[in-house]
């Protein structure tokens, strides 16, 4: 058993469990943040997508031994129902959710898509951004749709606020 | 007004439709973008018994001892169960309960169930199952399905291993044949798909303090369940609850007893602690059930007008170790497989073959997957061969609304095949094929583009039962509660219930709540399958709210004390006829009902219309309802390797009225890209009984970089019979895209594959063997 300090979604956290526990585990078990989905275990799926120090990777890949002082920002933590961001709004409107179970994981992949461009992706881009999340559901077209929508509401935000 | 003029008004009352045909968003989107919408799956309790399975070592063998003592000795471990510990009936199975809740005698696959575990913590859970002592007498497996059906063969059941016959036969198929200017005969291997939900199986349970039972576990049909649960464990199936929303994917995959059963038994055993099953990737690959792969041989008969006059099939479906839904797919599968054309002469035979292959069952499409293939590539062979286009046949042999039809019945619901033919002919790809033909990417590429055309029943056909049930209740503040049993799986049916409970109302979408998957909420409304529950939950929901809006009339007219026929419904309200001044809330009508202590709620019951008569051996056919749909598309073939991509897809659905666009576009682009898994990637491995393929890194489902550009264009038949004139959208939207990959590729490199997926060494090998004048397999 081992104490680990770090941050999830903004707030510090400790948790004192064995260090081979798999971060997805822990998001779960210990902090009921359920969002983050296992459903292949091996990294394959992408449903357990967080962001670590904002870059995005499997958490069912991650021993939580290994994060200790790291930012961990998950689904929950880019927005709730109260205050979704333009990304999962974009998901909504456009359809790009079926039954759900892989949507968390898309959404985070996306959003760290979207932080780090500036423009309106094409179907390539996009393609390559999200080639890591499986969905069984949507056919992905309303995905590659609702990426595209936000990055058009993201840049019209950032043209505003400038 | 009588119910049945008020319910029907709002079907006529078509050009001012408020909610319905319009693309609602779902209502239950935001909990799922952001993480909040819970899943059975997600739910973990501090006192909380882990449950684990221990699964068969060998795919067949005699079970000659099972040894619990050490397992039982693990500090962690709180019980450890067997055969022995089953009170009731020792199996399940939706319509033969072959497969055993946990082996006594006998394991037939490698994801039978032989004990289970409860412990402390999964770890404990896990070590304890290897502490469990089989003793096994290895029997050499069935894996073959024609080998299981001869005479001789080790028996997997006491009356054999051919599960299930099933034939329909019409007009004199030797006559056919004689007729018959063109003959092709050809056979068709497909493939074991997997459902690939992502969710997968598993739940939790619990005894309750008042010795009812709670089990909360996606699945497609909650109410059966707590039969099958209560047949098992020879309980009370009114004491039985059942939560079995939302589901994280099914298409059939859940259709079938997952965890429940073992859930119920464990939560039996671990004095009122709940109990916690999740399937791993691995133990769902070995254990849950898969599409039935086909050796498909089929034989067509033409003349050179392009006219078909003889058919005649015989598919084998390999159900693996019990029949689950074997049979009716089987069925299914026999009274499809003419596609939907009226060819006079038909014999068609399906055998449904226990093997130790697995478990197959219900998966999207049902049979007829398996069974497009033949009829399609027949058509096109014969387009190939006169010189007629392929167009051309389809339409000739198409059967419209009351022809007569290969099954040799009257169709009398509402057929869509011309009209989705015709948009096909219009659309960009079609026109312009060959202009995007030579727009290769690479110049050793070859582009194909090919049509195909299929159809789907909606609903259970003849022999099961089906029905549907709606509640619909008024609450005190002001909503309307709409209980509709059928699942929420993912296709947003939720959504669409609410839609129709809104327009029939005449209310706001917000003042709709949908409640679902709950057998202690919600009446009994029958499976979140067969493409029926857009049809008869919002059939259900619309035969409701007749009652609802008598309700809400007559005390509207109590309290504006004028005559009840004086009372329309207006938005949100209900008024005097011509006087907006004169009105009462939802909410105030509610306050006197409670007041005056009358139920605000009401119901809804329908049953699906059904043919008169079931064609003799068939296993439930002909269908009253069927869906039809055409699927235009482009692929890409790399001649160096057989490598193929599908780059273009034209879907042209014929559902009915379609009551949400963005829900229809979303069944059929995700229809289209599972259909492409397929044809070209997907198949479950099984060799000498033991699962070759594991997980995701070996059983490859398309990502969104195999995506195509798909184009959804729906033809709106108006189905009399269905809600707002809707049909079924979810199972057909998967199955003519096969045929056309198929024919797309032949068009590209003049190979021919009968063998599915169309790997790139199938297409490749076959690419190099198309100097030779018949179909190869390999």
């Amino acid at each position: 058993m081992k104490d680990i300090h770090f941050k999830v979604n903004g707030k510090n956290v400790s948790v004192n469990c064995a260090p081979t526990k798999t971060l997805l585990d822990v998001l779960r078990d210990e902090f009921d943040l359920t969002g983050s989905k296992e459903c292949c275990g091996k990294g394959e799926c992408g449903s357990c997508t967080v962001l670590l120090d904002g870059v995005s990777v499997c958490s069912c890949l991650v021993l939580i031994g290994q994060i200790h002082d790291v930012s961990v920002i998950t689904v929950e933590g880019i927005g709730l129902t109260s205050n979704m961001d333009v990304v999962q709004q974009a998901f909504v409107d456009e359809g790009a959710t079926q039954c759900g179970y892989c949507t968390p994981g898309l959404i985070v992949s996306s959003r760290s898509f979207l932080d780090g461009i500036n423009h309106v992706p094409t179907d390539d881009e996009v393609k390559t951004a999200l080639g890591g999340n499986l969905c069984r559901c949507t056919g992905y077209t309303k995905i590659m749709k609702a990426v595209q929508t936000a990055a058009r509401k993201q840049l019209t935000m950032e043209e505003t606020t400038n | 007004m009588s119910k049945q003029v008020e319910e029907t008004q709002a079907y006529k009352d078509k050009q001012n439709l408020q909610w319905v045909g319009k693309p609602v968003k779902r209502i239950d989107g935001s909990e799922k973008v952001t993480g909040e919408q819970k899943y059975k799956t997600d739910y973990n309790y501090p006192n909380m018994v882990w449950g684990k399975v221990l699964r068969a070592k060998y795919p067949f063998a005699k079970i000659k001892s099972i040894d619990t003592t050490k397992a039982e000795a693990h500090p962690d471990v709180v019980c450890v169960l067997t055969h022995k510990d089953i009170p009731g009936f020792n199996g399940f199975g939706i319509v033969t309960p072959d497969q055993p809740v946990l082996c006594e005698n006998v394991v037939r696959c490698t994801g039978d169930a032989v004990a289970l575990v409860g412990a402390e913590t999964l770890e404990a859970a896990e070590s304890a199952l290897e502490l469990i002592e089989v003793d096994y007498e290895v029997l050499d497996p069935v894996t073959d399905a024609e080998k299981a059906m001869v005479q001789g063969a080790p028996k997997l059941h006491p009356d054999g291993n051919i599960h299930s016959h099933v034939s329909i036969r019409n007009g004199d198929i030797d006559k056919g044949f004689e007729e018959a200017d063109y003959i092709f005969e050809n056979t068709f291997y497909s493939p074991r798909q997997m459902h690939a939900f992502i969710e997968t199986e598993g739940g939790w349970g619990m005894l309750k303090p008042d010795g009812s039972l709670m089990i909360q576990c996606p699945a497609q049909y909650g109410h059966r369940d707590k039969l099958q649960i209560a047949r098992a464990l020879a309980l009370n199936p009114e004491r039985i609850h059942v939560y079995s929303s939302p589901n994280g994917g099914g298409f059939g995959g859940k259709d079938e007893i997952t965890v429940q059963i073992h859930l119920a038994l464990l939560a039996h055993n671990i004095s009122g602690r709940p109990v916690k099953i999740h399937l791993s990737r691995e133990e769902s690959v070995l254990a849950g059930i898969k599409r039935h792969p086909f050796k498909v041989t089929v034989k067509t008969g033409a003349t050179k007008d392009g006219s078909l006059v003889a058919n005649k099939v015989c598919a084998i479906a390999d159900t693996g170790a019990y029949a689950s839904l074997g049979g009716a797919v089987t069925a299914l599968a026999i009274e499809h497989a003419s596609g939907p054309y009226k060819i006079p002469n038909v014999d068609m035979e399906g055998f449904c073959v226990y093997t130790n292959n697995g478990i197959a069952g219900a998966f999207r499409g049902f049979g007829v997957n398996q069974v497009c293939t033949g009829i399609e590539t027949h058509i096109d062979m014969l387009a190939e061969k006169t010189g007629l286009d392929p167009v051309e046949i389809r339409k000739k042999n198409a059967y419209r609304q009351g022809d007569v039809s290969s099954l040799g019945h009257v169709v009398k619901s509402s057929v869509g095949t011309i009209e989705t033919l015709e948009k096909a002919e219009q659309c960009d790809l079609w026109k312009n094929r060959d202009l995007y033909k030579s727009q290769v990417s690479e110049p050793w590429k070859k582009r194909g583009v090919a049509i195909a055309t299929s159809f789907h029943g909606v609903g259970m056909g003849l022999g099961s039962p089906d029905y549907g049930a709606a509640t619909m209740e008024l609450l005190e503040d002001g909503r309307f509660k709409v209980g509709v049993a059928i699942e929420e799986i993912g296709t947003g049916n939720g959504t669409v219930y609410a839609q129709v409970a809104a327009e029939c109302l005449k209310c706001s979408l917000d003042h709709i709540i949908v409640v679902q998957g709950d057998t202690t909420k919600t009446l009994d409304s029958g499976t979140i399958s067969a493409s029926r529950s857009t049809y008869t939950g919002g059939r259900a929901i619309a035969t409701a709210a007749p009652n609802m809006i008598n309700l809400l009339s007559e005390t509207a007219a109590e309290i504006l004390d004028v005559p009840k026929s004086e009372i329309e419904l207006a938005n949100n309200k209900l008024m005097v006829a011509g006087d907006e001044s004169q009105f009462v809330t939802y909410k105030q009508i509610c306050e006197i009902l409670l007041d005056k202590r009358k139920s605000t709620r009401v119901e809804g019951h329908f049953y699906l219309p059904k043919e008169k008569e079931e064609l003799r051996n068939s296993g439930g056919a002909p269908h009253h309802l069927y869906g039809y749909m055409t699927h235009v598309v482009m692929v890409e073939v790399d001649t160096l390797t057989g490598q193929t991509d599908v780059l273009k897809v034209v879907a042209i659905p014929d559902a009915g009225k379609v009551l949400n666009p963005q829900g229809l576009e979303g069944q059929s682009e995700g229809g289209a890209v599972m259909g492409i898994g397929y044809t070209l990637y997907e198949d479950v491995l099984i060799e000498d009984g033991m699962h070759k393929t594991k997980n995701f890194t070996d059983y490859i489902i398309p990502t969104i970089r195999e995506t195509p550009e798909i184009v959804t264009i729906p033809v709106e038949s108006n189905e009399e019979t269905g809600p707002f004139g809707a049909k079924g959208i979810a199972e057909v939207v998967m199955i003519p895209i096969i045929p056309a990959i198929m024919a797309a590729i032949h068009d590209a490199t003049g190979a021919r594959i009968n063998r599915l997926p169309a790997t790139p060494e199938r297409i490749y090998h076959a690419m190099q063997a198309t100097k030779k004048p018949s179909l190869i397999s390999r």
